[in-house]
């Protein structure tokens, strides 16, 4: 497929048979509304945001050690250990929306967009108005607003919840378990 | 009416109630006679014959309220069916206003966002009320030791009996409930009366 | 009240469309925001307007959903979706969990259908992995979602036939889920929740004596299915309260991003079984219904009809497993399947793999995955993010009921309050899924 035509395209990507096209936050709309009115990508399947905060990259790694992510890939033998490392992140956040044309072949495709903290990302309710709830559920969850969305409220969280729980700096929570010999 | 004096009896099967203590003659007291006390038990239970009859009645008609809340609902759902009628131990309709129901069966995780309702629900029900917190989640938060689920729905409701499971087999369920029309039989107060919080 | 006329806002391919479409011409999606219906102008200081609260607690069987309605009487003119009571941080919670614990999680966010959140998360699993489960596992995964898909339908058809008033069709319906519920209890030992399928194929074999009682349940299911369409099917009460309610058109549908019987019911012939195959779905014999008016009847009629091909296809599963016997159950990758427990005896490497693949677990190499299903309730998608760690990076759960609830504001457009609930039930949104 051709995706010259896509505004503000940076970057195409292809792994485990999935495309997927990193364009530049300021002209996403465009970039969307170019990919359902010529490519036929018709139906938003998805947006997920993700923190990437604390990803292991070349500066954070400790080589060779076991309990770290970044640490010894078994699985490749021969490799003695030596750490590969998954690549360093643009920005903390990404944006990923995932679409589907619903045409004979079910082509997917996933549009990215990285941002840091704090920094808007246009919203796509006019494109698919299915938008609505899942950038809501991005705002909410980890803290990314969404410029132009009619209703930017907290949606799974309570209305006056205080942090971005999804984030990676924000804790798990719950209470530790007690066990009886400790009392 | 004063009590007589009468042979020291510690057990529900000295009251002529199934328990499992018949199996282990020799356990001792169980943990909801060690809550009221051991020798208190004949001073707590009601003994008289309107008494008696008040809390048979009670148990055998205990009508639950439709509390169901996730996985544990579909289960709870499925001891209304006939395979495992609840129907035969009285409790014949679920009742959906929590002000004609006798049971708050809380099946399923309790967000925080949900403890709220839950309370408030808990509270329009009229005395004599029970719970019976259903499942892992409501039990302790099961699996979900998170920010988002409430740890354990005796946090805010006293509970009567945890049936443990994720979710309980209906059978599980049922031996809950017929537990708890044990402890009504038996004269064991609903968990706020035992536990001296607001109910 | 009158439909908006505005043009409709999705293109869709002739190929897909079935029926004449279309149901109504323009969008019925409400501006400016799609998911809530906001009261119209001239109603908006009148005291004949009544906001009622169909609150998280509520004699409807669908769960903690509220809806907090605007009526003029009996007519909805204004509705808006609270979500968010069954919140459970998984997603979260499973960033925190090796991969092979995390698997019990997704189980339970669509807890009726939990083998088929179950099965898109192992199948992301094993797309990052880049491992391929062997024949048996596959036909058996396809044979339990496929009677997951049963089970699924059946607590719709209860529960929705429940809340119109149609109470007698609950106990028909929870008769044959308690025999799916045998069915996977013999193979996995849980009747729900069953956490059966492993990265790399099934955990266990099948036991002796499944296939026998899964044909007998075969046997038995088209009667049964029979037997609710003559207690409901040709009823006066249920045409009158479930035809003409409700309409989706196509163009709305996508544009408010549907799935399953939801769009199979406004005509558009979309399964991800047929159009993106998975497991082994290509090999195997059955029909999508499609059905054109897009009202609450129609998605009926589907969820009926999608019960009597998901039996065909069991059958055909039951067909090719049971000359499989004997093969294996699960990959031979020691990387990530524990090895089998006599080996435990005798190799060295077998151990330390044991004992690596159970305290550290498994690792993933890195890479992100946006994995899809066709779930009951439509399209259950898994967008799953490694960094070559023994825990997941990030696992999102595309929810079909999360993207069906905000379409209530749209379907209730001039709605009775009566109609709100059977629109709601044909939706069969399950809030676990909504809230996660």
């Amino acid at each position: 497929m051709d995706w010259d035509g896509v505004p503000g395209l940076l970057e195409t990507k292809e792994d485990r048979g999935e495309t997927t096209l990193v364009v530049e936050t300021a002209t996403l709309v465009e970039a969307c509304e170019h990919l359902r009115d010529e490519h036929g990508f018709n139906f938003l399947s998805d947006i997920t945001a993700t923190d990437y905060l604390g990803w292991p990259t070349t500066t954070s790694r400790v080589a060779g050690y076991y309990g770290t992510a970044a640490g010894r890939d078994v699985n490749a033998p021969g490799s003695a250990g030596l750490a590969r490392l998954p690549g360093d992140r643009p920005k903390r956040f990404s944006v990923n929306y995932h679409l589907l044309a619903l045409v004979e072949g079910a082509p997917r495709l996933r549009i990215q967009v990285w941002v840091d903290d704090g920094e808007p990302v246009p919203s796509v309710v006019g494109v698919w108005p299915t938008a609505d709830w899942h950038e809501r559920e991005a705002w909410d969850m980890l803290g990314i607003p969404v410029e132009g969305h009619p209703n930017l409220v907290r949606i799974l969280m309570e209305d006056d919840w205080e942090g971005h729980p999804l984030r990676k700096d924000y804790p798990l929570g719950g209470e530790p378990v007690r066990f009886s010999e400790e009392e | 009416m004063a009590i007589r004096e009468r042979k020291k009896r510690t057990r529900l099967r000295d009251f002529g109630l199934q328990s499992e203590r018949l199996l282990w003659p020799t356990k001792g007291p169980g943990v909801f006679e060690q809550e009221i006390g051991v020798d208190q038990l004949e001073q707590r239970l009601m003994l008289t014959t309107v008494e008696k009859a008040v809390r048979w009645s009670q148990a055998n008609s205990i009508w639950p309220d439709t509390f169901g809340l996730a996985c544990c609902a579909i289960e709870m759902m499925s001891i209304v069916s006939s395979r495992y009628d609840i129907a035969r131990f009285g409790a014949e309709v679920f009742r959906s206003s929590p002000r004609q129901a006798d049971l708050l069966i809380v099946s399923g995780r309790v967000s925080h966002k949900m403890a709220a309702p839950l309370r408030q629900i808990y509270d329009q029900m009229l005395e004599p009320k029970w719970v019976i917190a259903m499942g892992a989640c409501a039990s302790s938060a099961g699996m979900f030791n998170n920010y988002a689920v409430l740890q354990g729905v005796d946090k805010i409701v006293p509970v009567d009996i945890y049936v443990p499971g994720c979710p309980p087999r209906p059978e599980m369920l049922i031996e809950g409930i017929v537990r708890l029309q044990e402890r009504i039989k038996g004269g064991v107060p609903p968990a706020y009366e035992v536990r001296g919080v607001a109910s | 009240m009158a439909i908006v006329e505005r043009p409709a806002r999705a293109v869709l391919d002739p190929s897909v469309l079935r029926g004449d479409q279309p149901l109504y011409s323009g969008t019925k999606i409400p501006e400016p925001v799609p998911s809530i219906l906001q009261l119209p102008e001239d109603l908006r200081d009148s005291d004949d307007v009544m906001q009622v609260n169909f609150g998280p607690n509520h004699p409807s069987t669908h769960g903690v959903l509220r809806l907090v309605v605007d009526l003029l009487g009996e007519e909805i003119v204004g509705l808006r979706a609270v979500i968010g009571y069954l919140h459970t941080g998984f997603e979260k919670n499973m960033e925190h969990k090796t991969w092979w614990k995390a698997i019990t999680y997704p189980e339970r966010i669509d807890y009726v259908s939990f083998q088929n959140n179950e099965l898109v998360f192992v199948l992301a699993i094993e797309k990052l992995l880049g491992l391929e489960p062997p024949p048996k596992a596959t036909w058996m995964r396809m044979l339990l979602c496929e009677l997951n898909r049963i089970h699924s339908h059946l607590i719709y058809l209860g529960t929705s036939a429940l809340e119109i008033g149609a109470i007698s069709m609950f106990w028909y319906a929870f008769r044959e889920r308690d025999m799916i519920l045998d069915l996977s209890e013999l193979v996995t030992g849980a009747r729900m929740h069953t956490r059966y399928f492993q990265a790399g194929g099934l955990a266990e074999d099948v036991p002796r004596g499944f296939y026998p009682e899964c044909r007998k349940f075969c046997d038995w299911m088209p009667k049964a299915v029979d037997d609710y369409e003559s207690l409901i099917d040709r009823n006066a009460i249920w045409l009158e309260r479930t035809r003409g309610i409700g309409v989706l058109s196509a163009e709305d549908a996508i544009a408010l991003g549907q799935s399953g019987p939801v769009i199979r019911g406004s005509g558009i012939d979309w399964d991800l079984r047929k159009r993106q195959p998975y497991l082994a779905y290509d090999e195997v014999d059955f029909d999508v219904p499609v059905y054109t008016h897009g009202d609450v009847y129609d998605r009926y009629r589907v969820r009926m009809e999608e019960m009597r091909q998901s039996t065909r296809v069991v059958a055909q599963c039951l067909d090719r497993l049971e000359d499989m016997e004997g093969e294996p159950w699960i990959a031979d990758d020691r990387k990530v399947v524990l090895p089998p427990r006599e080996e435990l005896h005798t190799s060295m490497e077998s151990l330390i793999h044991h004992f690596k693949l159970v305290t550290e677990g498994y690792r993933v190499p890195a890479g992100e995955v946006y994995v899809t299903i066709e779930s009951p309730r439509g399209e259950l998608g898994c967008y799953l993010v490694s960094d070559g760690g023994p825990r997941p990076w990030r696992v999102k759960f595309r929810a079909p009921s999360f993207v069906a609830t905000p379409a209530a504001a749209t379907l209730c457009r001039g709605a009775l309050v009566a109609d709100l609930i059977a629109i709601v039930g044909s939706l069969n949104t399950v809030m676990g899924e909504v809230d996660r």
